[in-house]
């Protein structure tokens, strides 16, 4: 299994402050990896990090095997880096349709295979982006991402804003797609247990560092381990 | 009805190309969200490339000379055909190319470091784009203005066009054709096209689209070029239609391109272009068929045209109330901070005596005499522009309302004094007397300022619902409006357009302290005194009010409207109030400014003087009252730029662009302007020499010292083959002294590694 994203040791923040200190984490082909961790752990502040949007303090990261240090965000993105962010960056004033053109490096096709991921979507295409309901607009994010055919998926906090019934919709939809691309996904959640059922493996962050880390399942048995590494409790 | 419908067809040359004009300006705002004030002057110097193409064959960049010695120079010019004239369809490419290259320019030059900057800094940064290009065209298009040719269907007429009875020229079709052909190919671009669905995307948000993939500095590059390149062809084919080339040219055909951008949300491109040709048709059918009406009203003749672009500009944006849309995901900057001003008593007690000084000079003349001759008429210059500034470093720099109309205010303000104080009857030096009832100058001037403070308040009515860069384009509008329909309006101001109206000098008790000295030149140290103590007071006054509990409101206003009404603040009110005060000490201004010119014309006040008095009040400070001061010093013909061509006597044809440049670069790197700058490096100095020995000099001494003597050598080596110009001479030792210092900071600042403070540093040294 190729190792997509690579990260070692890193230190990252905003003006000189660090958020995350010393992480070291990876993602291979075909798994599903869930960043856990409370508010203010550092999960969006890493992804932000991988796909080179905030700039690295120390330490290397990786992907696909080229370090993505100093090199500008798109260029990143163009190797197969889809990256679904925190407030899902939709274009409100275009279309469901023209929100996917963009993205699709090979006209319609890539939009069917994202669709079929998304049927819901289907009858949508002419509608505004800005007027779909907020599940919607998470699909649109995520089908949109897949119109890049993504080697690495990085998807951050789908559920915000969301009813649990359709975060669990939406979740296996991640594990069918890193089962049939076999691309990698890394996934920032709130739902602990819901995103530890389609996680193969599980990082927790606090206070921007590693505090734990393990196969999923191992960590869905034991409710205490991760609840005491929210709790910061030693 | 069939008359107005022919005429209609006239202004459809006008119309197409206000139409090309508010495409491109369209096309930049969906690039990069900027509103390119300067859009005209990039038409204006496609016009000339073209134009001097078709003259001798040379094609001028858009730089120019400023190596200070004949014997290396940079290229400013390419001849394309030695035998004079270019082809003209070679001619149109290499402007169109000149326009590309201006468009590539402006983004990675102005607009690209100004990409997160607060709105008022890309204004600022556009309006240095417009004083640099002009200044360019004026070094290197000289001083001749060709009539440009038409080029397309230039021999056709259309002797009954349609059959409404009215010859119309070929050209005004061609040029309507051309305005549609591009718009539609714009708008295809836009709609369907990768290129274009990127560029809306990115304009939507842009994180988004860097994670797709896109550079938005790249779509905002191509973007730049295409909005060039439309201003480049509506400067070269718009032709015969608007008379002789200046480089001022097409900087105030903005507005009506402007409104009609804004119809369209500057986002469409098929309503900015209906809208221009509607604009032009309409400007059209005002100004030679309604005005011919009995039923028009008669003081309305002159303005009309103006005048209406400002209607439409502001019911489209007042009606929408929705602002245009916003560019998602800019981390905008906000304006500076504006200091709490200290002291303000010490600065008084030495300031104004330093002021009555320069104006007087010290007892016993020999020390000094005192200011006189231009260099009084430049101080008296300097003290009323920073009056002018004060208004706008309150209006923008507390309250964040980028207003350009100032200037004008203090035009009505001026206007009206002098229609007040006239009493029409004629004299040896004013045989064409304005009539009027010739009140004393206290009263007109009063009358004149409370005048200024109702157009202001009026014209403040708009920015209730029209916030940021919109206000702008309004206010522009609005000078515009103001320049014909009030100053060159001889209904309203019983004057010939563009001749004097005398002002009586203003007297205190008996004394006369007008401008005019005891030499008959613009030199009395009275006058001088004068406009010290109104703009000590005027200081006083802004500074009180920014300490106080109105000066916190208008800072809440400016920072967040919403935050500012939950707190309590009535934000309609406070704006109204500090467009009301702004509006008054414009007033003063204006009211100066007559007193200072003993008389006053139109032509004192156009809009784009309006523009450039703001940009010099940014780049002095726009958030402090010192800013407004080092602005006054700084402003065009005051103390600083008449030293600077008294020094060198060409150095006036390079002010436009040298102060293009510096806004540019103000914008980019210090917004917080000049005062910001020197205060602390001052307070600094002051604190070092405060507590400098001997010893500290000694050590100072030693360190600089050879390589003050280095430079001083170099200077005097160095006149030979340099510049001979008679006037360098004396400062090459000192350019050379500031050279080799500039030179040795910076190695000292790489080898300490960068950020820490150089090793020579004064505090250090007394430490």
């Amino acid at each position: 299994m190729a190792r997509l994203l690579d990260i070692d040791g890193v230190s990252t923040g905003y003006n000189g402050v660090s958020v995350v200190r010393d992480l070291t984490m990876h993602v291979d082909e075909g798994e599903v990896v869930t960043l856990l961790g409370p508010n203010g752990a550092g999960k969006t502040t890493t992804l932000l990090t991988v796909s080179g949007l905030v700039p690295l303090m120390a330490g290397k990261i990786e992907v696909f095997g080229r370090s993505v240090e100093g090199r500008r965000p798109h260029r990143i993105a163009r190797e197969g880096l889809a990256h679904v962010p925190e407030g899902r960056a939709l274009f409100y004033q275009l279309t469901v349709g023209e929100n996917l053109r963009l993205g699709a490096g090979k006209g319609s096709l890539d939009i069917k295979r994202a669709l079929s991921y998304f049927p819901a979507l289907e009858p949508l295409m002419g509608r505004r982006a800005g007027l779909l309901s907020g599940g919607e607009q998470q699909m649109l994010a995520m089908a949109r991402a897949l119109t890049v055919n993504p080697r690495l998926l990085l998807v951050d906090e789908m559920s915000l804003g969301l009813a649990p019934i359709i975060v669990e919709r939406l979740l296996p939809i991640l594990r069918r797609i890193a089962n049939e691309s076999g691309a990698g996904v890394l996934l920032v959640e709130q739902h602990v247990h819901m995103a530890l059922e389609v996680a193969d493996r599980a990082y927790v962050l606090s206070h921007g560092e590693l505090v734990l880390e393990g196969p999923a399942d191992q960590l869905a048995k034991d409710r205490s381990l991760i609840e005491s590494s929210y709790l910061g409790a030693e | 009805m069939k008359d107005a419908i022919a005429f209609a067809f006239l202004g459809l040359g006008a119309g197409s190309f206000f139409a090309l004009m508010a495409t491109g300006l369209v096309v930049a705002y969906k690039g990069s969200g900027v509103i390119n004030f300067a859009h005209g002057s990039v038409a204006m110097y496609a016009a000339f490339t073209f134009n001097y193409l078709r003259i001798d064959g040379r094609l001028r960049l858009p730089w120019v000379d400023i190596l200070p010695t004949h014997q290396v120079n940079l290229p400013v010019q390419i001849t394309i055909s030695s035998g004079g004239k270019v082809n003209v369809w070679l001619a149109v490419l290499l402007a169109l190319a000149m326009s590309a290259l201006l468009g590539v320019g402006m983004h990675y030059l102005v607009f690209r470091p100004l990409r997160n900057a607060a709105p008022l800094g890309k204004v600022i940064g556009a309006i240095g784009v417009m004083l640099y290009l002009q200044g360019v065209a004026l070094v290197n298009f000289g001083s001749e203005n060709p009539q440009p040719k038409s080029i397309l269907l230039p021999d056709t007429l259309f002797k009954n066009f349609l059959g409404f009875g009215k010859p119309m020229p070929g050209e005004n079709l061609g040029l309507f054709i051309m305005a549609v052909l591009v718009g539609a190919v714009l708008w295809f671009n836009y709609k369907y096209t990768r290129f274009g669905l990127a560029t809306r995307a990115a304009a939507g948000n842009e994180k988004g689209a860097v994670l797709l993939g896109y550079s938005p500095e790249r779509l905002a590059l191509f973007n730049w070029i295409i909005a060039a390149m439309t201003a480049g062809l509506a400067g070269v084919f718009v032709g015969s239609i608007t008379g002789a080339l200046t480089p001022t040219k097409f900087t105030t055909l903005i507005v009506p391109a402007l409104g009609a951008a804004l119809i369209g949300s500057l986002s469409s491109v098929p309503i900015a272009i209906a809208g221009g040709v509607g604009i032009g048709m309409i400007q059209t059918v005002t100004s030679t068929w309604m005005t011919g009406k009995s039923w028009f009203p008669d003081w309305l003749q002159s303005g009309a045209t103006d005048a209406i672009p400002l209607v439409i500009i502001v019911l489209t944006l007042f009606l929408r109330g929705k602002s245009l849309p916003i560019r998602g995901n800019i981390e905008e900057r906000r304006l500076p901070l504006s200091p709490y001003p200290k002291r303000i008593g010490w600065h008084v007690a030495i300031l104004v005596p330093l002021g009555v000084v320069l104006a007087y000079g010290l007892p016993g003349d020999f020390v000094f005499a005192g200011l006189s001759g231009k260099w009084s008429f430049a101080f008296m210059t300097s003290l009323i522009a920073a009056m002018l500034m004060l208004s706008y470093v309150l209006l923008a720099g507390y309250v964040g309302q980028i207003s350009m109309v100032q200037l004008s205010i203090a035009g009505v303000s001026a206007f009206f004094m002098a229609r007040m104080s006239a009493n029409g009857v004629p004299s040896p030096q004013d045989p064409f007397a304005v009539s009027g009832p010739g009140l004393p100058w206290p009263i007109g001037a009063t009358l004149g300022i409370i005048v200024a403070i109702a157009v202001g308040v009026l014209l403040g009515i708009p920015a209730l619902r029209i916030r940021g860069v919109q206000l702008a384009v309004v206010t522009i509008a609005a000078a515009v409006a103001l320049q014909t329909l009030y100053f060159d309006n001889s209904k309203l101001t019983n004057l010939m357009a563009g001749s004097n109206a005398a002002v009586p000098p203003p007297t205190f008790f008996g004394v006369d302290v007008g401008s005019t000295g005891p030499r008959g030149l613009t030199d009395s140290p009275k006058f001088v005194t004068f406009c010290v103590i109104v703009l000590a007071a005027m200081c006083v006054i802004v500074s009180n009010l920014r300490r106080g509990s109105t000066g916190r409101r208008f800072l809440a206003v400016r920072a967040n409207e919403r935050a500012a009404a939950s707190a309590g603040i009535d934000v309609a009110r406070t704006k109204l109030l500090a467009f009301g005060i702004a509006s008054g000490l414009a007033g003063v201004a204006g009211v100066m400014t007559a007193f200072q010119q003993q008389q006053i014309s139109s032509s004192n006040w156009v809009y784009f003087a309006g523009l450039i008095a703001l940009a010099f009040a940014y780049l002095g400070g726009i958030t402090s009252v010192a800013g407004a001061l080092i602005g006054g010093m700084l402003t065009g013909s005051g103390l600083i730029s008449v030293f600077g061509s008294h020094q060198s006597s060409g150095l006036h044809t390079y002010t436009p662009l040298i102060g293009g440049v510096g806004m540019i670069l103000t914008a980019i790197i210090h917004p917080s302007g000049q005062a910001m700058l020197f205060q602390p490096l001052l307070q600094y100095f002051g604190r070092w020499l405060k507590a400098a020995r001997v010893p500290e000099w000694l050590v100072v001494a030693r360190r600089l010292g050879p390589y003050v003597v280095l430079g001083l050598a170099l200077g005097a080596i160095g006149i030979n083959p340099w510049r001979t110009d008679e006037w360098s001479r004396p400062w090459m030792m000192l350019v050379g002294v500031l050279l080799v210092l500039f030179v040795r900071s910076i190695v000292v600042r790489i080898r300490s590694g960068g950020h820490e403070p150089s090793s020579d540093s004064p505090a250090e040294v007394s430490a």
